[in-house]
C-alpha cells in the first residue's frame, strides 16, 4: 500500500509540475480590444482575459483591468489596482522577453546598475526613534557626521560580455506564476552577479521565505507526528511498561526511541539540501529546530490522554512553532529582529550572505536550552506512575514539574525550577516581540507590557502551585513569604544569567527593557519578581483554586504597572 | 441507518471533545491566527505600500555624485530630495542613514555603443530599503526607457506598446491575502477534522471499546457515519470562525455562503478519504501516515486541475464572477457522493466480518 501511495505521489508531483499549480487561476477579469494584447494578457494565468470593445459592451466596472487604445487601466476597487499592478509585472516580461532577443543588446538594455550594499547598524535604536523617517532630511544639505572613508571611484564599463548577459537574461525566469517564481529560488536561477537592468531590481520581498519555511518545517512536522504516536502508542497499549522494566535507564529509552526519527529527520533535511543545490551549512541551524521538535513530541506523546488530544495538541504546537519560525524569518535582511529564528540563517545562507557564529548562538540558543529542559522533564517522568495515569493535561503537566522537584529542598527546587523555565519564557516572550514590534510605538510597548507580564507571572505560579499541591501542609505564611522569595531568586538569576550571555541586542533596547524588567538595580527587579510570587502564594493560601485566576492577573498588574513606570520614564 | 443513532454518536465524540478541553487550544488556535493576519495586515502593508506610511510626506533624501543626467531630475518626481554631493561623503552618510541610497552615474553619453553603467549604492539590513527602492527603481525604469529611445534606431523590433499608470503597489499583498492565507485557513479546518476523524475511528479499535458499542442497538455503519458527521461539523463552523476573524481584520470575504458550501463539500471528500484510511489500517500511526501521505498526493492532483475547488473558493472570496462555480461544486459533491458510497459497502463488509 505504502509503495502504491508513494508511486501516485510521484505521478501527482509529476503532474502537479507538468500543469503548475491552478490557485489563483482567472482571480482577475481583463477587457481588451486589442488582440495582441490579449496574448500578451493571457500569458499570465491570474487574467481571465475578454476581447471586445469595451467602449461597446458598456460597463467596464465589471472588469478588474482595462486595456484600450494601447492604455491599460486599473478597475474601481483595491482589486483593480492589484490587477494593474500584476498587469505591469507580466507587460514587464514580455518587453523583456522581446528585448533579450534583440541583436544589440546595450541598445535594448542601455543602463546597467551594480548595487552596492553599505553596512550601517540597524538595531532596536533605530525602531525606536522611527526608523522610516531617519532618512528624511529636514535641511538643505546632508553632512556625514562621522569620519569619511575614502570610496574609489567606480568603472564606467561593466567587467562582463554582452553574450554572458543575454545568457543570464534568458535565464531569468520569465513567469510571473508562484512556483517557477520559488523553484527559481532554489536551482542556480539567474546568476546575474552584480550588474542587474532597472526591472531586475526588486527590493526584498518579504514572503519569498516564506517557502523555505514550508519546504524545511513540513516533513519535519510530519517526522515528529510518528515519533509523538510512538510514544502515545506505547501507552496505549502499556507496551511501554516490558521498556521500563529492562535494566535500561529513562534516558537511554528516550534517547534510543528518538534516535530514528532524528536521523530521519536529517536525511530529509539532506535530501531537501542536495536537491535544491544548497550548502550542507543550512544543518546547522536546523539541528536544534529538529531536537526542539523531538523533545516537543515526546512531552506531548506523555501527556495527552487520547488520540484526539495529541492532534489538537500536535496541530496547536506546530501552528505556534511554525509561526515563531516564520514570523522572523519574513524580515530576513530587513530587519534585525529576524535572527530570532533559525530559519533566517537558512534564508541568509541561500541567500548568499552567510551567517556568522554569534548569529548562530543568539539565533539557537533558546533552542538548545529550551530542548535540554524539556527533555530534562520527560527523563525525570518517564516512569509507570506518569506515563500509564488518566490525568487532566494541567494537572499531568503539574505533577510532571513536581516530580522535577526534590521534596526534602522545596525551595532549593524553586530557585531550581524557575531559573530553568527562563528559555521558555524568553521563547514566548520574543514571540510576543516579533508578533507586535511592528505596531506603531505606544502600543507595541503597552501590549508587550501586559503579555509579558502576564506570561512572567504565570511562568512563575507553575513552580507554587506544583509545590503547593505536592506538599500541602508546606505553606504557613512564613513558608509562603520564603517559596516567594526563592521564586523570585530564581528567576532573575536565570534571566539575567541568559540575557548577559545572548541577547544584548535586544535588551540593550527600550523593548528589552519591557520585556526583561532590565531596567534597575538588581534588588528591583528582586523584589518585583518575588512580589509577584507573593501575591499568587498567599492567594492560594487564601483562597484556594479559585484564587488562582484572579492573582495571577493581580500580580501581572503590579507587573505591568512597575514597567509601565519605569518605562515611562525612560521614555 | 437510524439518524437518532448517528446524532447519538456524534454527540458523544463532541462531547469527547469539549470534556477534554482541547476545543480551547482550537480557539487559542484562532485567536492566534487573527494576530497572524494583523501582523500581516500591518507589517506587510507597511512593506509594500510605502503611500501608507505618513513620515513619508517630506521626501528621502539621496546622494547623487558623478556626471550630470536627467536621473537627476526622475528621482526629484518621485518625491526624492536629490542631494549632489561627493561620492565619499555620500557613502558616509548613507551608511549613518542619513541618505536613503546614493548613485554614481558615469558620463557615458546616451548614444554610445556600451550600456551606461550606474552604481547604486543602498544599506544592506534596511527596512526603508525597501519602501524606497520601488521608487528608486521606478525613476531608473524612466531613465532606461528614455536611453532606449535615444537608441532605438538600433532595435530590431519594438514590443507593443501599453502605457501603465505608475505607482501600482499593493499587488503582493493582495494576492497574498486573497490567494494564499484565505485559502490555507478555509482549508485548514477540513484538513484537521480529516485527520480527527482517524482518531475517533481508531480510538474505538485501540481501546477496545468497539465491542460494547455494537452490543448496543447501534450498527456499524452507523457508528461510523455518527463520527464522520461530528468532525463534519466542525468544517463549516470553524471555517467560518476564521471568516468573521478576518473581516474583523479588515479583510472582506465575498460570496460567504457559497464559499461555504465549496469548503463544506471538499472537506466531506477529505474527511470520508480519512475515514476509509482508518478502516482500512484501525491503527492511528499506519492511518496517518496513509492519509497525509495520500492527502499530499491528492492536493498536488487538485491543485493542478484548472478549475478545482480551491482555486474557486479563491476566485469566490475574491469577488470574481465564477460561472462554472456551481458545476464545480456538483463535480466535487459528486465525487464526495461516490466516496460516501464506497465508505458505506467498505463498512458493511467491516460489519459482516467482525460481528458474530
Amino acid at each position: 500500500m505504502t509503495a502504491v501511495l508513494l508511486v501516485a505521489l510521484l505521478l501527482a508531483s509529476g503532474f502537479a509540475a507538468q500543469s503548475g499549480v491552478h490557485l489563483q487561476d482567472g482571480i482577475y477579469t481583463a477587457i481588451t480590444d486589442d488582440q495582441a494584447v490579449a496574448a500578451i494578457i493571457a500569458e499570465n494565468t491570474v487574467f481571465s482575459v475578454t476581447l471586445a470593445d469595451p467602449r461597446q459592451i458598456g460597463g467596464t466596472d465589471a472588469y478588474d483591468l482595462i486595456v484600450v487604445g494601447g492604455e491599460a487601466h486599473a478597475g474601481p476597487t483595491a482589486k483593480g489596482r492589484a490587477a494593474l499592478s500584476a498587469f505591469a509585472t507580466t507587460y514587464r516580461h514580455y518587453t523583456g522577453a522581446v528585448y533579450t532577443g534583440e541583436s544589440d543588446l546595450f541598445a535594448a538594455y542601455p543602463l546597467w546598475i551594480d548595487t552596492v550594499e553599505v553596512e550601517s547598524r540597524l538595531d532596536f535604536d533605530a525602531t525606536e526613534s522611527g526608523e522610516i523617517i531617519s532618512a528624511v532630511q529636514r535641511g538643505d544639505t546632508v553632512r556625514p557626521s562621522g569620519p569619511v572613508e575614502e570610496v574609489p571611484t567606480p568603472s564606467a564599463t561593466l567587467a562582463v560580455t554582452a553574450e554572458d548577459l543575454r545568457e543570464d537574461l534568458a535565464a531569468a525566469p520569465a513567469d510571473s506564476g508562484t512556483v517557477t517564481r520559488y523553484l527559481g529560488m532554489f536551482s542556480d536561477g539567474p546568476d546575474l552577479g552584480e550588474f542587474k537592468t532597472p526591472s531586475q531590481l526588486s527590493p526584498p520581498l518579504p514572503f519569498d521565505s516564506l517557502i523555505y519555511v514550508f519546504v524545511f518545517i513540513f516533513p519535519l512536522y510530519f517526522t515528529s507526528q510518528f515519533a509523538m504516536m510512538s510514544v502515545a502508542n506505547e501507552r496505549t497499549d502499556r507496551r511501554g511498561e516490558i521498556l521500563l522494566s529492562t535494566p535500561a535507564g529513562p534516558l537511554t529509552i528516550i534517547c534510543g526511541k528518538m534516535l530514528p526519527y532524528f536521523l530521519l529527520m536529517i536525511l530529509i533535511s539532506s535530501a531537501i539540501v542536495l536537491v535544491s543545490g544548497g550548502s550542507f551549512v543550512v544543518l546547522l541551524p536546523l539541528v536544534p529546530v529538529i531536537l526542539f521538535f523531538l523533545a516537543a513530541a515526546l512531552l506531548i506523546g506523555m501527556t495527552a490522554r487520547s488520540y484526539r488530544e495529541l492532534s489538537f495538541l500536535s496541530i496547536f504546537f506546530s501552528t505556534v512553532m511554525t509561526s515563531y519560525l516564520f514570523f522572523p524569518s519574513v524580515f530576513a535582511n530587513v530587519h534585525v529582529i529576524s535572527l530570532i529564528s533559525p530559519l533566517t540563517l537558512i534564508v541568509l545562507e541561500f541567500g548568499g550572505s552567510g551567517f556568522s557564529a554569534a548569529d548562530y548562538l543568539y539565533a539557537t540558543a533558546l533552542f538548545w536550552l529550551s530542548t535540554a529542559l524539556i527533555l530534562w522533564l520527560c527523563t525525570r517522568n518517564f516512569n509507570e506512575e506518569r506515563l500509564f495515569s488518566q490525568e487532566r493535561l494541567t494537572s499531568r503537566l503539574r505533577s510532571f514539574i513536581f516530580s522535577a522537584m526534590s521534596r526534602n529542598h522545596p525551595f532549593a527546587s524553586l530557585v531550581a525550577v524557575n531559573a530553568l523555565s527562563i528559555p521558555l519564557v524568553f521563547m514566548v516572550q520574543l514571540m510576543y516581540l516579533v508578533l507586535l514590534f511592528n505596531l506603531p510605538l505606544p502600543w507595541s510597548l503597552l501590549l508587550l507590557i501586559l503579555l509579558a507580564a502576564l506570561t512572567e507571572e504565570a511562568a512563575k505560579s507553575i513552580g507554587i502551585i506544583a509545590v503547593w499541591r505536592g506538599i500541602p501542609g508546606l505553606f504557613t505564611w512564613k513558608n509562603v513569604v520564603i517559596a516567594a522569595a526563592a521564586t523570585g531568586l530564581g528567576f532573575l538569576v536565570g534571566e539575567k544569567l541568559l540575557l548577559f550571555a545572548m541577547l544584548s541586542q535586544v535588551t540593550g533596547s527600550v523593548f528589552g527593557a519591557v520585556l526583561f524588567s532590565g531596567v534597575g538595580l538588581l534588588w528591583m527587579p528582586f523584589l518585583l519578581h518575588s512580589a509577584g510570587a507573593l501575591i499568587v502564594g498567599a492567594a492560594l493560601k487564601v483562597g484556594g483554586r479559585g484564587a488562582y485566576v484572579p492573582a495571577i492577573l493581580l500580580a501581572a498588574a503590579v507587573h505591568a504597572a512597575y514597567n509601565l513606570i519605569l518605562i515611562g520614564g525612560a521614555l | 441507518m437510524n439518524a437518532r443513532h448517528i446524532l447519538t454518536i456524534a454527540r458523544k465524540e463532541l462531547r469527547g471533545i469539549r470534556n477534554e478541553r482541547t476545543i480551547v487550544l482550537a480557539i487559542l488556535l484562532q485567536v492566534f491566527i487573527a494576530m497572524f493576519s494583523s501582523f500581516l495586515v500591518v507589517g506587510l502593508t507597511t512593506l509594500y505600500d510605502p503611500s501608507s506610511l505618513g513620515g513619508l510626506a517630506g521626501g528621502y533624501a539621496v546622494g547623487y555624485a558623478g556626471a550630470d543626467s536627467p536621473l537627476d531630475g526622475l528621482l526629484e518626481e518621485k518625491g526624492f530630495s536629490v542631494h549632489h554631493m561627493d561620492l565619499s561623503d555620500a557613502v558616509a552618510s548613507l551608511s549613518e542613514r542619513k541618505l536613503a541610497a546614493a548613485v554614481w552615474v558615469p558620463d557615458t553619453p546616451p548614444d554610445a555603443a556600451e550600456p551606461v553603467k550606474i552604481t547604486l549604492y543602498t544599506v544592506k539590513n534596511d527596512i526603508s530599503a525597501s519602501v524606497t527602492g520601488t521608487r528608486i527603481r521606478e525613476a531608473l525604469e524612466t531613465y532606461e526607457g528614455m536611453l532606449r529611445d535615444t537608441r532605438s534606431d538600433r532595435l530590431d523590433v519594438l514590443p507593443i506598446e501599453v502605457a501603465i499608470p505608475s505607482g501600482s503597489g499593493g499587488q503582493g499583498f493582495f494576492i497574498f491575502i486573497y490567494g494564499l492565507l484565505v485559502p490555507l485557513l478555509l482549508f485548514m479546518p477540513a484538513i484537521i477534522s480529516a485527520s480527527l476523524i482517524i482518531d475517533f475511528i481508531t480510538e474505538e479499535y485501540s481501546a477496545r471499546t468497539l465491542e460494547t458499542l455494537l452490543s448496543t442497538p447501534l450498527t456499524f455503519s452507523e457508528i461510523l457515519w455518527g463520527k464522520v458527521f461530528a468532525a463534519w461539523v466542525l468544517v463549516p463552523v470553524q471555517a467560518g470562525a476564521w471568516l468573521i476573524l478576518l473581516a474583523i481584520n479588515g479583510i472582506t470575504i465575498a460570496n460567504v455562503v457559497p464559499v461555504l458550501l465549496h469548503v463544506a463539500v471538499a472537506s466531506l471528500a477529505l474527511i470520508l478519504i480519512g475515514a476509509i484510511a482508518a478502516l482500512h489500517y484501525r491503527e492511528r500511526t499506519s492511518a496517518q501516515f496513509i492519509y497525509s501521505t495520500a492527502l499530499v498526493a491528492v492536493l498536488l492532483v487538485v491543485l493542478s486541475v484548472p478549475g478545482n475547488p480551491v482555486n474557486l473558493v479563491v476566485l469566490l472570496a475574491a469577488g470574481t464572477a465564477v460561472p462554472a462555480g456551481w458545476t464545480g461544486l456538483l463535480v466535487v459533491g459528486g465525487g464526495a457522493t461516490l466516496l460516501a458510497l464506497f465508505t458505506e459497502r467498505y463498512a458493511r463488509r467491516i460489519a459482516r466480518t467482525t460481528t458474530p
